[in-house]
């Protein structure tokens, strides 16, 4: 299956009262081409997706969240899948984009996943109660919409074809830095939960 | 950090409305790990690597959860790329907490080290810090280190010294 695919069923099961963090990669230019509204914060740290998202799932107990990892992500700090598995958070679901290649790099070298490594055994394995692994956009979107309305938290392996959506329409393309990231899903979060994070004049 | 010591440092998270520690246990400030575990007030997360407890303070941070992120100064290091991407790419600040190992004094061989590199790193990363050794200093050095976190949108650090850390035999 096709990342961008897999990225548009996703977004039918979204809404505007949920949260999503990216990963770096792919993924940012296509979620942001579908989902432009500013509930995602597109992180741009290798390994960051699944805590960040912990951090705001454990913040906001009442908020569905949502991760969007990658395979490379999840490998660069697999200690947090046990934080997570510890946790368990119920309103988090973590969705590894799992192309098995470092597709950012030139020529797009294997990562371990292409081998022996199962991401969905060792999130198992560190306590995350609903896992699963999906190779068809049909057993994605079953298992995505089991997961976003399960109350526990889940893990999806989503095994999804190497390449880059090139289509997006050139008002849908992400030109945003990592600054205007944060302020968008701040003043967001500001809104939705009508809190201030960051006023002019902080106080105690 | 002796139990009255850690306590001081609890009432400058809360004064400074801190209400999310993330933690890598480690001796020097082991008080401080138990405290916030035991607090009904605070939500203590014990992640597996400082780098891991970057994001994790962060993605509570964005969302309105004042955080801290309690750790070795050695953990610095470890979570060096994390805090370059969060500060200088996002401006997404982690207030964090450290015992000092590798003062002057130290006793271990192998703690040196953590003290040669953490001031260098911290300037390097254009850190704001406040090393303390008065118990007097605690609560104003959290609280301010919070507020200048908000305020300047990165990161901060407090560094405990001796004699307000256990050092370890």
């Amino acid at each position: 299956m096709k990342r961008y695919e897999l990225l548009k069923e996703l977004a039918k099961l979204v809404t505007d009262q949920d949260l999503v963090v990216t990963s770096i990669g792919g993924v940012k230019p296509e979620w942001y081409s579908l989902m432009p509204g500013n509930g995602t914060m597109f992180a741009d740290l290798l390994g960051c997706a699944t805590p960040f998202s912990l951090g705001v799932a454990l913040n906001l107990p009442h908020r569905r969240v949502v991760a969007l990892d990658t395979d490379g992500g999840m490998l660069f700090n697999l200690g947090a899948l046990c934080t997570v598995g510890k946790e368990s958070p119920p309103n988090l679901t973590i969705i590894v984009l799992d192309n098995e290649r470092y597709e950012g790099v030139v020529g797009g070298p294997p990562t371990h996943t292409s081998g022996r490594a199962d991401l969905e055994r060792m999130a198992s394995a560190a306590g995350i109660p609903c896992t699963a692994t999906a190779k068809t956009i049909e057993n994605f979107v079953q298992s995505a919409t089991m997961m976003l309305s399960d109350n526990k938290t889940g893990l999806m392996v989503a095994k999804i074809e190497p390449g880059v959506f090139k289509d997006i329409p050139p008002e849908r393309a992400k030109e945003s830095d990592g600054i205007e990231d944060k302020y968008r899903f701040l003043r967001h979060i500001e809104q939705l939960e009508k809190i201030s994070i960051r006023p002019r004049y902080v106080r105690e | 950090m002796e139990p009255r010591l850690a306590a001081l440092v609890i009432e400058g998270l809360k004064r400074a409305r801190v209400r999310f520690v993330v933690g890598l246990p480690d001796s020097m400030l082991a008080g401080v790990y138990v405290a916030a575990g035991k607090d009904p007030d605070i939500k203590y997360v014990a992640v597996t690597n400082e780098a891991e407890g970057a994001s994790v303070a962060a993605g509570a941070w964005i969302t309105g959860g004042r955080s801290v992120l309690v750790m070795e100064n050695s953990g610095l290091r470890a979570a060096c790329e994390a805090l370059s991407r969060l500060g200088l790419v996002n401006g997404i600040p982690v207030t964090m907490l450290m015992g000092y190992r590798g003062d002057l004094g130290e006793r271990f061989h192998w703690g040196v080290n953590h003290g040669m590199t953490m001031e260098p790193i911290l300037k390097a990363l254009r850190i704001p810090y406040w090393i303390i050794d008065d118990e007097e200093q605690i609560i104003t050095a959290i609280t301010r280190a919070v507020i200048h976190g908000i305020s300047s949108l990165y990161h901060t650090a407090v560094i405990f010294r001796t004699p307000l850390v256990d050092e370890g035999k």
